[in-house]
């Protein structure tokens, strides 16, 4: 692992080593999850510098994952960093439900709108789902069903993804965002909704104020209305499928959800939608949490940049840390968060699941089918089906 | 303008407010004291002990406490706070607010029925809520005033109306129940602001596992665990499972030199130390201890510390870790206790150590209450809140008549506040010059009976202390056995011997039965001694015609399980003491004259405030200087570290000096011979005018210190290289070379911290910062390198530090084995020094070099012989005391400050010249000095003139005589003899004994018992 400490970089940074900081791929190693500024005594924002380094890199000798990603988003108006276009993107969700009425009798009527006018919330949607996995979508629909949320889909900056704010290209960062935010716009949306990934949200929640991008939308995490959803009662979550089986859950704090932006609000939001799905005493936190929790070894464009054994050998903390919660499973609401973890599980065998808020919510309602449930274990493949 | 009202009223009862009340009332005025809490006492009660040298905190202060409770010009107004202020120096009518007691204090005998029987337990504060109280409590037992209070939030009676059972036991009837708050106000000349700090609170903050883990603890919770009045009686335990800890760690600069997790910029100062005292006792209970102090800068800037500090590196084995610890994780998988990880220093890798306690040292900061305060009255404070002060006038706030001490003026350890308390008191006395014994009260103590040749007729008086006593010894058993012993003539007893109703009846039987002896068989003498002597006065018989017998501490308290045997053990103390006060004297106090002016050496910045601080409450002041000007050091600088002109600000003292018709100065000085002792000096000088002898009081010593000029680095081989104060005097002449300059680079602790001179000194850090923010804002684009070992800049200093920080300074620690290396070049100088973080080297080429070179004391070992005072191993001048008297000698009568005690910037300097000034007030203020009547005496036909007894005196008291009969023999000056007996007991001859403890009366003891 090409060690470097913060503290070595920074120092490099004061005494004018520029040339050894281009050149060192550290850089790109760095999560920039910021766990360091967090609790600097003089909140240095190293993943400030580290962005500044990064973009003295030439543009093509950035890592070519990143660098394919972002350039992938820019190709067409989805902002997909898959390079899914907005046919596509519609086709794939009008399929997916057409599937899920017709199999599910009980959700015939379900909705999946798309550009839909005045439409209170603009949902953002990670590739991954249309793209790899397009059944994982059908969870979250539901639970936006049941709480008679006003949304839509947008075929213009649906992409819930910003590769180009990984690559350090402010150029690339700000036209996939005002992307998004203008479709948000046009179709006369007041809350931007961010599924549930970190990157993204941070990506929008950032660059609208980086850049200044003028808007009255409310740009807000989906894990907040969640909470806010129960809190109302229009969610009506409950513990007692697990009261026999006491199933142990645990959380990762997506650094882009909770240190970066929405702070321990946030994280309290998130462990409460949490304990109510699962029961308060099968819920067990990590230490540190909330945060000043641990970094998956995910962010920060790390997925991408090619430094797997590096990757994998900086998650061991964060996979010691879940073992230590003898949980079984880990809530990720965070897309790299997700990947990285799930990754974990595999190459240490530590046995853990890790899923998606929006799965356990459908589980703990009753609302989840079988075919929803990729990344349940064999113990939840038959729990609380539906009907 | 109005009256001026001779009062001061002084807000909170720390060791600050005691410093400065006792001064205040012990030199012409009445000082009202008000304090929060139901007792004085403040931080400094809940010590365990003190740094650098370990004393006992409780120990010395309780006299104190004592003092301040006893004094008749000192009132107390507890459970107190101020509310508002109007008016203006000299009248000041101030609102207070006084919450209820609900304990009548005239009626409380501090017994503890009342708290005993209370059936609600809290939190107990002064343990930091690790043990218990009961709702009505005294806070801890050395409290002043010891009255009980009850705590209204708790008390069912209060609460609910219900229980009542304090008011059931209390054998006095001081419950009240229907007492009230109250707001009442109180016309003073002056205010001393003496509230102190607050603790930072770590609460919440997710980093340091603090919250719900007992084993993650505060450094005030700390102190407490080592205490022996503390919650676990000084026996250290990991509170989660009571087992003794293996490994302790201590985090330091928390809440502290942050301004992310908090709102700190400021350094506490006083952090590093106690740290390392913690850590130190922690290893004296335990020696197999693992003691661990992880740090950024070790701050150890005061007198002692640094040897302190190498001590507790070489001496005690504890490991100081340079690292800012990122999180504490408790209770890992495997083992108990808390992971830490840290980068060690060296290598630069990451390491991991579980530790079984970590103590969090946090910092000092003002309360936003008090901070709102201030600003309601009118009291400008500083970036951190602290109240704003300028350098040439260190203790006044920014409204006049209002003056300031202790960590409100900024974070500080206690002889700092004890000397600003001084300096508080100095400058609010000097404000009220016209109304001093205005308001103050004496005491009138009727005339002395005449006792010679009369028989003795002994009074014995038993204690029953409440229960204290008579709950295991059979106090009335004991009075009976006291009546048939000779010359007995009355006994009693009493529940409370000290009650104030008890006192009034002694003085009545003393005069009634004609008794001439007095014995009190109760508790201790140390703290009750005073009170019965005061009776004996009372009624008119010589105060050392009585005894205290101890049959509380030494009796009921340690044989409690042995009541029969305990009841015999207080028969024969009583039974000894009879035998010894039947041959007891009357003592004469030897009074003499105290002669009304002072002598100050030394004509710098510290001895021109001294002699100003007395020479302005009208006292004459002779002032010698060894150079031909005034200002000493002080010529050299260029500004003060809050950006002041020092120039300016000397001229206006020098100007003060020159013109001021009570002071007398002298130039080109030299003393030649000094006689004399406290009230009566006489110092022979050689002036450039004359030869002649100063007669004075008082005489304080400011002679200074002086700049190191080092023989490495190059210094002298070339005109780059230079000092810090040839650094000043460049800036203030020559800024056009400065100017030019593209590089420069500073070295700290060159000659500090180093065999040879193993002290810090203190104000470097400072000054190099100070002088490289001036050269950026000369020229922005100059690269500016501060090659040092620990960043000393102490309280609001640390500011100057951020600040070079950001203007781009860069700062290389090196290592004392590694020193920069300076080598001249063409164009300049080469420097080249090892990188602390990435341990690469770094080659410099610099245009300038500064010397941050330490300060090195005045030869001053004439002086101490000619005072008889003594220098320490630096060869700076040893105070009294290090933390309760840094102004005073041991020796009467001579005071000390500015850098002649200890390297210091000129605020310091200033506030202890006149703290030095305020110790001579109160002593010039009395006119006469009794001499105690318990002193030594020799008796001149035994004494072989060995002088043994001159030799081990601490207080300078034999000498041999030098004319008359006894010429060449020892005899004692009874004015500087503390009657500690030393002489006594070293005397081979016999010929020395000690009045009231006379070998006859110690014998008729021995042989009774």
């Amino acid at each position: 692992m090409e060690c470097i400490d913060p503290r070595k970089f920074i120092r490099m940074v004061v005494l004018g080593l520029d040339k050894e900081i281009v050149g060192h791929p550290w850089v790109w190693i760095c999560s920039m999850c910021t766990r360091c500024t967090y609790v600097c005594p003089m909140e240095i924002n190293i993943s400030a510098i580290i962005y500044e380094a990064r973009n003295l890199w030439p543009r093509k000798e950035r890592p070519k994952g990143i660098l394919g990603s972002c350039d992938m988003a820019l190709r067409n108006q989805s902002g997909s960093a898959m390079g899914t276009s907005e046919e596509d993107f519609e086709w794939v969700v009008n399929d997916v439900l057409e599937e899920v009425q017709e199999n599910q009798p009980e959700w015939k009527n379900l909705k999946a709108p798309i550009n839909k006018k005045g439409a209170h919330f603009f949902l953002s949607q990670n590739s991954r789902e249309p793209g790899i996995e397009p059944e994982e979508m059908a969870p979250l629909w539901k639970i936006l069903d049941i709480v008679q949320a006003d949304w839509t889909y947008s075929t213009v900056g649906w992409g819930g993804e910003n590769y180009c704010m990984f690559l350090a290209d402010d150029e690339s960062w700000k036209h996939v965002t005002s992307n998004t935010i203008l479709s948000a716009m046009n179709l006369g949306c007041k809350v931007y909704l961010n599924t549930e990934c970190g990157h993204s949200t941070f990506s929008v929640w950032m660059g609208q104020k980086r850049f200044g991008i003028e808007t009255d939308l409310e740009i807000e995490p989906i894990v907040k209305y969640y909470a806010k959803w129960i809190r109302q009662g229009k969610l009506k979550v409950n513990s007692d499928w697990n009261k026999d089986l006491k199933i142990k859950f645990t959380v990762q704090d997506p650094c882009n959800l909770i240190r970066k932006s929405f702070g321990d609000s946030l994280a309290d939001d998130l462990r409460f939608v949490i304990k109510k799905c699962t029961g308060e005493d099968n819920f067990i936190d990590t230490f540190p949490n909330k945060s000043n929790n641990y970094c998956c070894g995910g962010g920060g464009g790390y997925l991408q940049s090619g430094y797997n054994e590096a990757r994998l050998k900086f998650g061991e903390i964060k996979n010691r840390q879940i073992l230590e919660t003898k949980a079984s499973y880990v809530i990720t609401p965070c897309h790299n968060c997700h990947d990285q973890i799930h990754k974990l599980s595999e190459h240490y065998n530590a046995g853990y699941h890790n899923i998606h808020l929006w799965t356990l919510i459908a589980l703990s309602l009753g609302i989840l089918n079988e075919n929803e449930r990729l990344y349940l274990g064999p113990d939840l493949l038959e729990v609380n089906l539906p009907g | 303008m109005s009256k001026v009202i001779g009062s001061v009223l002084i807000t909170g009862g720390g060791i600050g407010g005691i410093q400065a009340a006792l001064d205040l009332a012990n030199s012409g005025y009445y000082v009202y004291m008000v304090e929060k809490t139901p007792s004085i006492g403040g931080v400094m009660s809940q010590l365990d002990k003190t740094f650098p040298t370990n004393d006992c905190s409780m120990c010395i202060m309780s006299p104190k406490l004592v003092e301040v409770g006893r004094h008749i010009n000192i009132k107390l107004v507890t459970l107190a706070e101020i509310q508002d202020v109007q008016g203006e120096k000299g009248n000041f009518k101030v609102k207070i607010f006084q919450q209820a007691r609900y304990v009548d204090m005239d009626k409380c005998i501090a017994c503890g029925v009342c708290s005993e029987k209370c059936p609600i337990k809290v939190d107990d504060l002064y343990n930091k809520s690790l043990a218990k109280r009961k709702a009505i409590y005294v806070p801890y037992p050395q409290s002043v005033p010891l009255k009980f209070s009850i705590d209204p939030r708790y008390c069912l009676k209060l609460t609910k109306g219900k229980c009542g059972l304090c008011e059931k036991v209390c054998p006095s009837g001081a419950i009240n129940y229907d007492d009230k708050d109250k707001t009442f106000s109180i016309n003073v000349g002056s205010i001393i602001l003496a509230s102190g700090f607050s603790a930072y609170d770590p609460s919440g903050k997710l980093n340091y596992a603090y919250d719900n883990n007992p084993d993650v603890v505060t450094s005030i919770e700390f102190e407490r665990l080592l205490s022996a009045s503390g919650p676990n009686k000084g026996h250290i335990i990991r509170i989660s499972d009571y087992n003794e800890p293996k490994k302790i760690a201590w985090l330091q600069c928390v809440g502290s030199r942050d301004t992310n997790t908090c709102e700190n910029s400021h350094c506490s100062s006083v952090c590093c130390m106690y740290a390392i005292k913690q850590a130190i006792i922690a290893k004296e209970h335990d020696p197999g201890l693992e003691c661990a102090i992880f740090y950024m800068d070790m701050r150890t800037h005061g007198k002692g510390f640094e040897n302190c500090y190498n001590e507790a590196k070489d001496k005690y084995g504890i490991k100081f870790i340079r690292c800012k610890v990122h999180s504490v994780i408790p209770n890992g998988t495997a083992e108990k206790g808390q992971l830490i990880n840290y980068i060690h220093e060296e290598s630069g890798q990451y390491q991991s150590d579980i530790f079984d306690i970590v103590v969090l040292s946090v910092g000092m900061e003002i309360s936003e209450g008090e901070k709102k305060f201030a600003k309601k009255i009118g009291i400008e404070l500083t970036l951190n809140g602290f109240c704003k002060t300028e350098t040439f006038n260190p203790v006044a706030t920014t409204k006049k008549g209002i003056f300031v001490c202790g960590a409100f003026q900024g974070p500080k350890d206690i002889p700092q506040t004890v000397i600003e308390a001084g300096s508080a008191a100095l400058c609010a006395g000097v404000s009220l010059v016209e109304g001093r014994n205005t308001l103050n009260k004496t005491v009138i103590i009727p005339e002395e009976k005449n006792i010679s040749g009369d028989r003795p007729r002994i009074g014995v008086f038993v204690c029953h202390c409440g229960i204290n006593i008579g709950n295991v010894i059979d106090v009335p058993a004991v009075r009976d056995f006291a009546s048939d012993l000779p010359f007995v003539e009355h006994v009693a007893d009493n529940i409370y011997s000290c009650s104030q109703d008890t006192q009034d009846t002694i003085t009545n039987l003393i005069k009634e039965k004609n008794l001439n002896r007095v014995i009190v068989a109760a508790c201790t003498p140390r703290t009750h001694d005073p009170l019965f002597q005061e009776t004996l006065l009372n009624a008119g018989l010589n105060k050392y015609l009585f005894e205290m017998v101890n049959i509380r501490n030494h009796g009921s308290w340690v044989h409690k399980n042995y009541p029969e045997a305990a009841t015999q053990k207080a028969k024969d103390l009583v039974r000894m003491a009879v035998a010894k006060v039947a041959q007891l004297l009357p003592l004469k106090e030897a009074r003499l004259n105290i002669n009304q002016s002072a002598l100050v050496i030394g004509g710098g910045i510290s001895g021109m405030a001294a002699a100003k601080g007395l020479a302005d409450q009208g006292y004459k002041v002779n002032l010698i200087e060894h150079e031909s000007k005034l200002g000493g050091t002080a010529n050299h600088l260029y500004q003060t570290a809050k950006g002041e002109s020092v120039e300016k600000g000397l001229l206006k003292m020098i100007h003060d000096t020159k013109n001021h018709e009570n002071i007398h100065t002298y130039f080109n000085a030299e003393i030649k011979q000094v006689n004399g002792f406290v009230g009566n000096f006489e110092t022979k000088i050689v002036s450039d005018r004359s030869s002649e002898t100063i007669s004075s009081g008082v005489t304080i010593i400011a002679t200074g210190a002086s700049e190191l000029k080092p023989e490495e680095y190059l210094y002298g081989k070339s005109p780059n290289i230079i000092t810090s104060l040839e650094l000043d005097r460049k800036l203030k002449e020559d800024k056009d070379t400065l100017n030019k300059i593209n590089c420069a680079v500073f070295i700290q602790c060159v000659g500090s911290r180093e065999p040879e001179r193993p002290y810090c000194s203190r104000i470097c850090c400072t000054h190099s910062i100070a002088g490289a923010l001036h050269l950026k804002k000369l020229n922005p684009h100059m690269n500016i390198f501060i090659l040092y070992r620990d960043i000393r800049t102490y309280g609001e200093k640390e500011i100057l530090y951020q600040q070079a920080r950001e203007k781009g300074v860069i700062f290389i620690r090196y290592n004392v084995d590694n020193k920069p290396k300076v080598t001249k070049v063409q164009n300049g100088l080469k420097i080249e020094v090892t990188d602390h973080i990435l341990q690469t080297p770094v080659t410099i080429k610099a245009d300038l070099l500064t010397l941050a070179t330490s300060i090195v004391p005045a030869k001053n070992e004439q002086l101490s012989q000619f005072f008889k005072i003594p220098v320490n191993d630096d060869g700076f001048f040893a105070e009294a005391h290090v933390k309760l008297a840094p102004s005073d000698f041991a020796t009467d009568g001579v005071f000390l400050c500015g850098l002649a005690h200890y390297p210091k910037p000129i605020d310091e300097s200033i506030a202890q010249a006149q703290a030095a000034a305020s110790s001579a007030t109160r002593l010039l203020v009395q006119k006469t000095i009794n001499t105690s009547g318990t002193v030594a005496i020799v008796n001149p036909s035994f004494c072989s003139s060995c002088g043994v007894c001159i030799s081990v005196c601490p207080f300078n008291a034999p000498a041999f005589a030098e004319e008359g009969q006894n010429s060449g023999k020892s005899e004692i000056n009874p004015v500087l003899c503390k009657g500690c007996g030393v002489c006594v007991a070293s005397c081979r001859s016999g010929a020395l004994h000690l009045k009231g403890f006379e070998e006859s009366q110690i014998m008729a003891m021995i042989e009774c018992a």
